[in-house]
């Protein structure tokens, strides 16, 4: 009876109520699809095609997909993308929820403090690339080095040397995305219950208990969006790279996104170009969506 | 909230939106006003704000004659900007850029063939000139605007402190190298000096560019023309393998000094050891003349001519082209322009400097003028010099990027591990550069 009743009310079409969101997200749908999501679709129609724009595209099917997977450049850039990505994730989060916990709090000292741990994130990755060069010299001028050489180390050629060159680009990865991942947990840390922390106290847990069996658990949300966005970023690591070391010394900092860029802009291989994009797509997608699916099944339990 | 304020809100929103899209729009286009004008050329050029202030003076006397107008465009990141231009199918009418790029363009079909005859003033351009802007077909795809040669820029006052020569062969090179590295050149009384400085990266090719002209003076090639119009490469010869050998034996992995520090990650941006005053030596094309001038000054350093190695001293010439873009139907206004570029006029105006500016034109295609003497500066004959007695280009008929890349990934990572066997590494270029060769159906 109750299902005779509402059926014709539905058969009204959509109530103005659900169209307003609609209208309100149409001009960013439009902007999305027309900057967006179009050139990504001519990306991927791209990718099966050897790209001559005035002669003609030829189709060559997957022959730029084979061309791309087969190439020891990509394969070995794939390791590197996957040391890389992972290094600055997890590195970004560790050192983002460390600060977390230092700078937690209301005073103002702190909110300065907070303010200038930000900057890395506000700033070109180009300014921050010269910057870390500068610090990265490889001899005792360099700060870095000089710092080494109180300790009697060094002078260090980080970035040209093939064996830290990795390393070092991912630790400036950190230093640029720890603050962002700060922010999200000193949110998350902020809806911690004051009082778990007390009757902690009372009971007389040690600090890793306390954050073991509190902080963690209670940030954990804020910890599933740092990881989601890390699952995202990861991969696409290419600006920090690329102002950086341009992959080099021999290859040895190249990731999936630089080697995509030389294929397409040094050698004019747009179809291996967007071939190599649409893979790293298509990863990408599926390591959100098994990120995602992990952290919603956590949740529901 | 009122439904009148809501609906406030909401038109706030779209227009918004709209202004949104009109400003998205304006920055997307062909850019500029009158591009659709048949009486406005949309001209390109590779150039930073510095250098297009010279095009401006170029193109404000080119309107002032001819009343053509010219909606100029000067484009930093040149090759991804085109590119992005190509795949819409709507090219700039004029554009100027590197000589070695016009295989590359060609292969594309981004470039409208040239009749030298329907240049005016084509005589007054050397046939060596016209030579090097013929493609494949045996048809021209440019007219020669610019060209240069490289040469060696060293620190005169380092030399007269330490009782030494500008070198003339490898070995002076290498002695001086670290004369400069070693004996405290600027008198600071620390070791903080170096001999020559490398962009040895192999971003952008550069690996194989500054390193070009030592193959070429050490009897090696990286392709040759078969005469047929075919192409083999040669980068497995005993000569290449010698070079390549030397370079990273004494330059990359010798004394410690002989090259700046970070030389196998530096590009030419970064490679800025002879303006900061800290290395001696520098193998590089004039236009960094006017810069050097200021830093390390005009009195600090001189030009050269390029060490001379066991083949030879012939050293990298580049220049740049004007090209027309395809299919556009201003063949009339684009002709006029090319004929004013490479004229007396038109060429003077480019090698002028105004206000500090970069002069544009570095060695001139038009025969009739003097770059020494236009610019009342002797040192540009020792470039002139060079560019007409020492110098080669790359090939510019087949598309040498992928070719260039190559070489430069290869001896980047030759200069990096100073262990590596060059030959072995050398076969492998060789491979790798048979495949594009036969990727552009030119391997012999």
């Amino acid at each position: 009876m109750t299902a005779t009743v509402t059926a014709p009310a539905r058969r009204r079409g959509p109530s103005k109520k659900a169209v307003l969101p609609w209208l309100f997200l149409a001009p960013g749908l439009l902007l999305a699809v027309v900057f967006k999501f179009l050139p990504m679709g001519k990306g991927i129609w791209l990718s099966f095609f050897k790209v001559r724009p005035f002669l003609g595209d030829k189709w060559v099917g997957l022959d730029n997909y084979t061309r791309v997977l087969s190439d020891h450049r990509f394969q070995d850039a794939i390791g590197h993308t996957l040391v890389l990505g992972v290094g600055i994730s997890l590195g970004a989060i560790l050192v983002g929820f460390l600060l977390a916990l230092l700078l937690e709090g209301q005073a103002r000292s702190l909110k300065i403090m907070r303010t200038a741990v930000f900057l890395p994130v506000v700033t070109a990755t180009a300014v921050v690339g010269e910057l870390w060069r500068l610090m990265y010299y490889p001899t005792s001028d360099g700060l870095v080095n000089s710092a080494l050489g109180f300790l009697g180390i060094g002078p260090v050629p980080f970035l040209d040397n093939p064996d830290t060159a990795l390393w070092a680009t991912m630790v400036m990865g950190i230093w640029m995305a720890a603050p962002y991942n700060m922010v999200i947990i000193l949110a998350g840390l902020a809806g911690v219950d004051r009082s778990l922390y007390e009757a902690a106290a009372m009971d007389g847990v040690s600090l890793w208990q306390r954050l073991r069996y509190i902080t963690l658990p209670a940030i954990r949300p804020a910890l599933g969006v740092v990881l989601t966005l890390a699952a995202i970023r990861g991969l696409r690591v290419f600006t920090e790279v690329y102002v950086l070391t341009g992959g080099g010394p021999a290859g040895s900092t190249d990731v999936w996104m630089t080697r995509a860029y030389t294929l397409g802009f040094s050698r004019n291989d747009l179809g291996g170009a967007s071939a190599a994009s649409v893979v790293l797509l298509c990863v990408t997608l599926l390591l959100t969506v098994t990120v995602n699916y992990f952290r919603k099944r956590g949740d529901v339990r | 909230m009122g439904d009148r304020q809501r609906r406030r809100r909401l038109a706030a929103a779209l227009a918004a939106a709209g202004l949104a899209f009109g400003t998205a729009a304006c920055g997307s286009g062909s850019g500029g006003t009158g591009s659709g004008d048949p009486n406005t050329l949309e001209v390109w050029t590779r150039s930073d704000p510095d250098s297009a202030a010279t095009y401006d003076r170029i193109f404000a006397a080119f309107t002032k004659k001819t009343g053509i107008k010219i909606d100029y465009q000067p484009v930093v990141n040149f090759d991804q900007q085109l590119q992005a231009r190509a795949s819409t199918k709507d090219l700039p009418d004029v554009m100027i850029n590197d000589t070695a790029l016009m295989g590359s363009y060609q292969s594309q079909g981004l470039l409208k063939p040239i009749d030298p005859e329907s240049i005016a003033g084509h005589g007054q351009i050397s046939a060596k000139s016209w030579s090097s802007t013929v493609g494949l077909d045996g048809k021209h795809y440019g007219i020669p605007y610019s060209r240069q040669a490289m040469t060696l820029m060293i620190r005169k006052d380092w030399l007269k402190k330490l009782g030494l020569k500008a070198p003339a062969t490898w070995q002076q090179m290498l002695d001086v190298a670290k004369a400069f590295a070693d004996r405290d050149p600027d008198g600071d009384g620390k070791k903080d000096t170096y001999g020559i400085v490398a962009p040895g990266s192999a971003m952008n090719g550069y690996a194989a560019w500054w390193g070009a002209g030592f193959l070429w003076q050490g009897g090696a090639q990286i392709i040759e023309p078969d005469g047929k119009g075919r192409y083999r490469p040669t980068m497995d010869s005993a000569a290449a393998v010698r070079t390549v050998t030397w370079m990273k034996d004494n330059l990359f992995c010798g004394a410690r000094g002989v090259l700046q520090p970070g030389a196998v990650s530096a590009v030419t941006g970064t490679a800025t050891n002879f303006q900061d005053g800290n290395a001696g030596m520098y193998m590089t094309g004039p236009y960094n003349i006017t810069s050097f001038d200021t830093t390390p000054g005009k009195n600090t350093y001189e030009v050269v001519p390029a060490p001379a190695g066991p083949a030879g001293s012939d050293v990298l010439a580049e220049g740049e082209n004007v090209y027309f873009g395809a299919r556009t139907g201003k063949t009339g206004q684009e002709q006029a322009l090319a004929a004013f570029l490479v004229s007396a006029e038109g060429q003077k105006i480019g090698m002028t400097s105004v206000d500090g500016h970069q002069p544009v034109v570095r060695i001139p295609t038009n025969s009739t003028l003097d770059a020494a003497k236009v610019r009342g500066d002797a040192r540009w004959s020792v470039v002139q010099k060079a560019y007409e007695t020492a110098s080669e280009q790359f090939p510019n008929a087949p598309d040498f990027a992928p070719i260039k890349q190559d070489t430069a990934d290869s001896l980047n990572a030759l200069f990096t591990y100073c262990g590596s066997d060059v030959r072995s590494g050398l076969k492998e270029l060789n491979e790798t550069l048979a495949g594009d060769l036969k990727d552009q159906d030119l391997l012999k």
